[in-house]
């Protein structure tokens, strides 16, 4: 095992290396100690106005989100199988050739995850937090503390996750019945406060019982026992759903290629490409985890939203056009989905080039995408009473999301999920979508105080996003033109 | 106009030489055999013969078109068999003869799958999705996605690996009625018994440099066979 997982974190980096170049590679664990360092130095002006134990609850469930985000390798089983005659080939597909176990290696995958984003991650955060402490006041104890229950929120998250995605092979149906089982939980606890929120996040439970807020004591450790068990409990679940054995499937199917690009005739160039990336999505499953990806951050934004409102009791107006410019940014989850359906070796040997297909993948995400993020808007606007500015909210949500992809697929091509790990991208990708995002946030918050002043505003963000879209549309094809399919 | 014509060809991955100026011609209605041991240079030098890979020095023409200048304009006009057989995973194998028709714009799409489809003998799979075919059959596809548009050029990288002997023969006697039609045909393979009965011309490439041209005779010298002069040329020394 110490073998397996030594190989399978040396491979792990060499991918990620592959990928961009092992110094850009490095920066980013440099990038994150220095957002923390800064994040620490500035704690004693925020801290003055937010309580500390609102923005350890907020970074718990981030860093648990997160743990969610990376355990999901459950659902990639039979995917590794039959992507083993791939140019990559990875560790995981080996106990098919060699006397190994599939539960064995998957259990080397959880660990080999949690020690290499621990170390990419959740370290360079608390060493930034440490370096801050002079400007910060903090006690390093206390950072230590922060660390040690940080480390069970995330991996917490990559348990369920893993427990989860493997269920989900072994058997959809209970999967959804579980999912449906833990959505409940969580809303129980958020909208309903009918529990308190450390009792389905076990990290929060030990910062909670850790100082500053409580002195170590009985109650520190039954949280860390308990919080060990529910991950043991997770990964030992998730070990014993893995399958040693992958019963080769034979799918049959309508050869329903001919007729789909028939209905999509006025594409002209790109019936063909659109209507089989459409045939990917429908028969890979995809737009189920994809859903998954777009729903999830669109309630933690509600969540979150809600938090702010009556937990922070911060008197922010948000209303729908505040929800509609998010609405669009989350959307870049979903073009990252559509470029990991299937491999596009093939593609290599065809009269096709990377900026036809980039512009595919983004007539997909087009048709995928706008009418489930309107369908959100018009519902969130309806609940909170808001419809008023639906009239405002749709233009910022197409605009917005259309910016969002086109950047995103300039940015990053067809490997959205290994680009963002280059430190350079990853800057201007952030710069990119964080600063209209925010501008049209607070113009959304001025608009009951001053209609002409935000609607004025945010109609000028939207004209420059529009031209900003179009500049990056066009450069897709003299930044991507060379570049080859594949891995 | 030679079919292929390469000058001063090389490329390095970072500062590993992969080719060192390859020069090499072929010509229209020829079958040429490139062979090498592993790690050679072959599926480097076909993927920049195809426009998959831009090389870093030299120049080559495919069909009187530079592959650096106009890497699209090349691969519609050959076929190209990849060293692994990877069709889309989704698709069936209808569906992907269809797609590559529609991309390449195939006149008379429907009678050229359906006859591609026969020769392999894969109408019981034609509703199979690729990702379930075995290795054998998607091979079959890829071949027969290289043949759909009757290109006047293929590029074969191991076009018989995982192929039975009844399609190797299969195939086997559809190339040589291609070149005799006048088709080009330049083939990676490490089959060499197949490769000398098939080849006109043969290249030895080793660890990036092109040691020996020519017509089988020649490069066969004295030897009995293309293998013991391969090995020799090679250098193996047990």
């Amino acid at each position: 095992m110490t073998l397996l997982l030594r190989l399978m974190l040396r491979e792990e980096y060499r991918m990620h290396t592959s990928y961009t170049s092992r110094h850009m590679f490095l920066a980013f664990p440099l990038l994150v100690f220095l957002l923390s360092f800064a994040t620490g130095a500035t704690a004693p002006n925020y801290l003055a106005v937010t309580p500390l134990q609102d923005m350890l609850f907020v970074l718990h469930v981030s860093v648990f989100l997160y743990g969610v985000s990376v355990g999901a390798f459950g659902f990639l089983g039979r995917q590794y199988q039959e992507r083993a005659t791939g140019y990559r080939n990875y560790l995981v597909t080996q106990p098919s050739l060699l006397p190994m176990s599939f539960k064995r290696t998957f259990l080397g995958m959880y660990v080999r995850d949690a020690i290499f984003y621990l170390i990419l991650i959740l370290v360079p955060m608390v060493a930034g937090l440490l370096l801050s402490i002079p400007l910060s006041g903090f006690r390093w104890t206390s950072v230590l503390f922060l660390f040690a229950a940080a480390l069970i929120s995330f991996l917490a998250g990559m348990s369920l996750s893993f427990f989860m995605s493997t269920l989900y092979v072994r058997s959809p149906p209970a999967f959804a019945a579980l999912s449906v089982v833990v959505v409940g939980l969580f809303l129980g606890i958020g909208l309903g406060r009918v529990l308190p929120a450390s009792v389905i996040l076990p990290g929060l439970a030990v910062q909670l019982a850790v100082p500053p807020l409580a002195p170590v004591g009985g109650a520190t450790l039954v949280n860390v026992a308990a919080g060990l068990a529910l991950n043991l409990a997770l990964i030992g679940g998730a070990v014993a759903l893995v399958s040693d054995q992958y019963e080769p499937r034979t799918t049959s199917a309508r050869n329903e290629l001919p007729t789909w690009d028939a209905r999509l005739s006025r594409l002209r160039r790109y019936r063909t490409l659109l209507a089989k990336e459409l045939l990917d999505l429908k028969r890979s499953g995809t737009p189920v985890k994809m859903f998954f990806s777009f729903v999830t951050p669109l309630i933690f934004l509600s969540f979150t939203v809600w938090f702010v409102r009556y937990g922070l009791n911060l008197p922010i107006g948000f209303n729908t056009v505040f929800y509609a410019a998010m609405v669009g940014f989350f959307g870049i989850s979903l073009y990252n989905w559509l470029n990991n359906v299937d491999s596009m070796d093939y593609m290599s040997t065809l009269p096709l080039s990377v900026p036809q297909v980039i512009r595919v993948k983004l007539l997909a995400y087009l048709i995928l995408t706008l009418g489930i993020s309107a369908a959100f808007v018009v519902a969130i606007s309806w609940m909170n009473g808001d419809t008023r500015l639906l009239w405002l909210a749709l233009p910022v949500m197409a605009v917005t999301g259309l910016y969002s992809v086109v950047m995103t697929a300039y940015l990053t091509g067809l490997r959205t999920n290994s680009f963002l790990f280059d430190p350079g991208v990853l800057f201007a990708f952030s710069a990119m979508s964080m600063l209209p995002d925010i501008g049209l946030a607070i113009l959304s918050f001025t608009i009951d105080a001053s209609p002409a002043f935000a609607v004025t505003g945010i109609a000028l963000t939207l004209g420059v996003l529009s031209l900003a879209t179009l500049i990056l549309y066009r450069g897709i094809d003299r930044k991507w033109a060379r570049a080859a399919f594949g891995e | 106009m030679a079919a292929i014509e390469v000058s001063g060809l090389t490329k390095f991955y970072g500062s590993k030489p992969a080719l060192r100026d390859v020069r090499l011609a072929v010509e229209p209605g020829e079958f040429f055999g490139l062979f090498g041991p592993n790690g050679a240079g072959k599926t480097t030098l076909i993927k920049i013969l195809t426009g998959q890979l831009a090389p870093t020095g030299g120049a080559a023409r495919v069909l009187g078109v530079d592959v650096v200048a106009d890497p699209m304009a090349v691969k519609e006009r050959v076929g190209i068999v990849p060293e692994v057989e990877s069709p889309p995973s989704y698709l069936t194998s209808y569906e992907y003869l269809y797609f590559v028709s529609r991309v390449r714009r195939v006149p008379d799409a429907e009678a050229r799958i359906t006859g591609w489809l026969d020769f392999f003998d894969l109408a019981d799979v034609r509703r199979t999705i690729c990702k379930d075919l075995s290795k054998g059959t998607r091979q079959k596809l890829m071949l027969a996605a290289a043949f759909l548009h009757e290109p006047k050029l293929l590029f074969l990288d191991e076009p018989f690996i995982n192929l039975d002997p009844i399609y190797q023969r299969r195939v086997k006697d559809y190339l040589i009625e291609y070149v005799d039609g006048g088709g080009t045909v330049l083939m990676c393979s490490h089959l060499l018994e197949i490769a000398e009965k098939l080849c006109d011309r043969v290249g030895i490439l080793n660890n990036g440099l092109l040691i020996a041209e020519g017509g089988l005779a020649d490069v066969r010298g004295a030897e009995k066979d293309l293998e013991t002069a391969f090995l020799k040329l090679v250098g193996d020394r047990r």
